[in-house]
């Protein structure tokens, strides 16, 4: 379709929604272009972000786990010691104060972990917005924890049973909601997806992870790192890691995807390793799709992960070669979950165990003088349940 | 652009015992449901009962327009194992039989895309398709696929879509389409749902008129002849898509002989064609 046009990374992104919803989206990015430029806007959400959400956030030099692997230094940046434990509240707090200014009352969104859920529920309990949640079945069963995490919070959780019940599934009846209720409605979308303008507005809100890291290693080190590793489903903790580091050409971008069972089983979310260009929910992206242009059902232990599509910019990384995108099985991340834990008492997300995991296997191919910096996107606690059932039974 | 389509909007403005409104009507169905064989069936029978152009969804497993009853007509289609080339392959059987009807072919764009989009406009032509409407497809990005269009089918029309949120920006770019109708949103949301008819729904109709040349043919939730007979004054004709698939799925879903489907179902496009007779008491 049109090229080079705003709300496009290269060829993907753009805002494919039916007419209803584009005069939504054009509010939307009105305001955020506003807010962006607004010093007030930004005091507000730097105070929020500093008080409330606890940054910034250390970047960690992982001495134990650089000495096991032997090779590159490993430097963790912290995301999960942010309040509600990941680095979703970044944006949370972001959207919820757009919608605050937009004078809506209602928020909704869509989780595929509970991640985005919960710090969703969380800005929404602290600005006093109503809250419903979108979540896809099997992901409510195997997050129950984080399920009622939403509801102590005040938060209404909407399961749906639709289709492989998961984070697809949850978008699709987000979208609805929208087109039904924007009157009073804000779509608080936790990926680096969907229609523009949300890709760039996800990713303004979590450079900050860069924007910290950066400045951090530069005082650590007083040199920028070899490369930059996290996990990619939708990509908002990646896009957000990457961000302040795209136009330094000597860092590499390393984004991991989730290779479920193996590429080659079909059992995966990992479109930008095996998947090819199409248009979903309202963008075009990378996507896992059959042979009629339907999206395939996907897998991977990481209920965060498990994704159809990936954010636009990811896309346009890839095809230029900027970025590099790599995957781990659902078992190398389970294995970088244990080892992560037992070499630094730190117990990652499953999700984030991802981008450990790779960083396991090239750190040991670099010299000691080079650098990693992994994301470490959120706190492992909502995963102990699944991981309890799957190693208990 | 298509003659088809062209002759048949003019027609059915014609004033007739059985279109005393002069109002088109335009059912829609979702190809595949239950079966090609039945969808098939039913629009010829449409045609037959005087429809004037019939509306044809492409199954998809993520329809960002469509409420739960076209959603799970689409789920029920795809689960058949319908896709492009067999809709395709429909609407060419529906032509050999019928050279009078138009179809539109409602699609999201991702099936359009993997089937290829050039391959799918040659094709779309060459299977008696008349028109499309791509509810994804932001109008004000619509120039390269149409000049796609032009080259590849230039037999086929592009339906743009209007909401009461449209932007004036919008409609001026909707003016330069000269031909086929505006597909206008009567409410807010998704397909299906209650639809009162509120005055300012009307008022705002009558105000799109100004902007546009185009007829003017509304839908989202249209399912009794009393909202057809408001609308009357305003609008070209209806479309009528959650109310009619309804009916058909409880149909579907009997325990009933053939012979009585079929019966049940000429009923159906006999109320269908009815909605434009404003004498009917609602039911």
């Amino acid at each position: 379709m049109e090229k080079a046009q705003k709300g496009y990374f290269g060829e993907y992104g753009g805002s494919y929604v039916p007419p209803e919803l584009q005069k939504v989206m054009d509010q939307i990015e009105e305001l955020f272009e506003k807010c962006k430029q607004d010093p007030e806007f930004n005091k507000e959400l730097d105070y929020y972000l500093e008080q409330y959400a606890g940054r910034p956030n250390p970047l960690y030099f992982a001495e134990k786990l650089t000495k096991k692997l032997g090779g590159a230094k490993i430097y963790l940046k912290r995301e999960e010691l942010n309040h509600t434990g990941s680095h979703k509240i970044n944006n949370a707090i972001g959207q919820a104060l757009i919608a605050k200014h937009m004078g809506k009352t209602r928020i909704i969104a869509e989780t595929g972990a509970g991640q985005h859920g919960v710090a969703t529920a969380t800005a929404c309990a602290l600005f006093g917005l109503d809250c419903v949640i979108y979540m896809g079945e099997h992901d409510t069963k195997r997050q129950a924890l984080n399920v009622f995490r939403m509801e102590i919070l005040g938060a209404e959780v909407k399961a749906i049973n639709n289709g492989e019940g998961s984070m697809k599934e949850a978008i699709d009846e987000a979208l609805l909601d929208l087109a039904e209720n924007y009157d009073n409605t804000f779509y608080l979308i936790g990926s680096a997806v969907g229609p523009h303008p949300y890709p760039s507005i996800v990713k303004h809100f979590q450079s900050v992870i860069s924007k910290e890291a950066k400045e951090q290693i530069l005082k650590a080190e007083g040199r920028l790192p070899d490369a930059v590793l996290a996990c990619v489903g939708g990509g908002s903790n990646a896009i957000g890691a990457f961000a302040n580091f795209i136009n330094d050409s000597s860092v590499r971008l390393i984004g991991v995807e989730p290779a479920g069972l193996g590429l080659d089983t079909g059992k995966h979310a990992a479109p930008l390793n095996a998947g090819e260009p199409g248009v979903i929910h309202g963008f075009r992206c990378y996507m896992v799709q059959d042979d009629q242009g339907n999206p395939m059902p996907t897998h991977s232990i990481s209920a965060g992960l498990d994704y159809i599509g990936v954010g636009p910019e990811h896309s346009y990384l890839k095809d230029s070669g900027r970025g590099e995108y790599v995957s781990v099985t659902d078992q190398e991340a389970l294995d970088a979950f244990y080892l992560l834990s037992r070499t630094e008492g730190i117990i990652p997300a499953l999700e984030s165990a991802h981008a450990v995991a790779h960083a396991a296997k090239i750190a040991p191919t670099m010299s000691p003088e080079q650098i990693l910096i992994v994301n470490v996107s959120g706190r492992g606690d909502k995963d102990v349940q699944q991981i309890f059932d799957m190693t208990r039974k | 652009m298509s003659l088809l389509l062209e002759k048949a909007l003019k027609k059915a403005q014609n004033l007739t015992p059985s279109n005393p409104l002069g109002i088109g009507i335009t059912p829609y169905l979702m190809a595949g449901d239950p079966n090609p064989e039945t969808t098939l069936r039913r629009m010829l029978q449409l045609a037959k009962g005087g429809v004037d152009v019939i509306e044809l969804g492409v199954p998809f497993s993520d329809p960002m327009a469509d409420g739960p009853i076209i959603q799970a007509a689409g789920q029920r289609a795809l689960e058949q194992g319908m896709n492009l080339t067999k809709v395709l392959r429909l609407t060419a059987q529906f032509r050999a039989q019928n050279q009078d009807t138009p179809i539109l072919l409602m699609s999201y764009l991702n099936p359009l895309l993997k089937y290829g989009l050039e391959s799918f406009l040659r094709d779309a032509q060459s299977s008696g398709i008349n028109g499309l409407i791509l509810p994804e497809l932001p109008w004000r990005e619509s120039s390269s696929f149409q000049e796609k269009l032009k080259k590849y089918a230039p037999e086929l029309t592009l339906i743009p879509m209007v909401a009461q949120t449209s932007s004036q920006d919008h409609l001026k770019s909707l003016s330069q389409a000269e031909k086929g109708f505006a597909y206008v949103l009567s409410r807010h949301g998704i397909t299906g749902g209650d639809a009162t008819i509120l005055d300012s729904t009307l008022e705002y109709i009558r105000s799109l008129k100004e902007e546009l040349t185009l007829p003017l043919y509304v839908g989202f939730g249209i399912h009794s002849p009393n909202q057809v007979e408001k609308l009357a004054g305003v609008c070209q004709g209806v479309i009528v898509g959650s109310a009619l698939v309804q009916k058909y799925a409880h149909l579907d879903a009997l325990d009933l002989p053939h012979e009585e489907k079929l019966k049940k179902e000429e009923e159906i496009a006999t109320w269908l064609i009815s909605l434009r007779q404003p004498t009917l008491k609602e039911e």
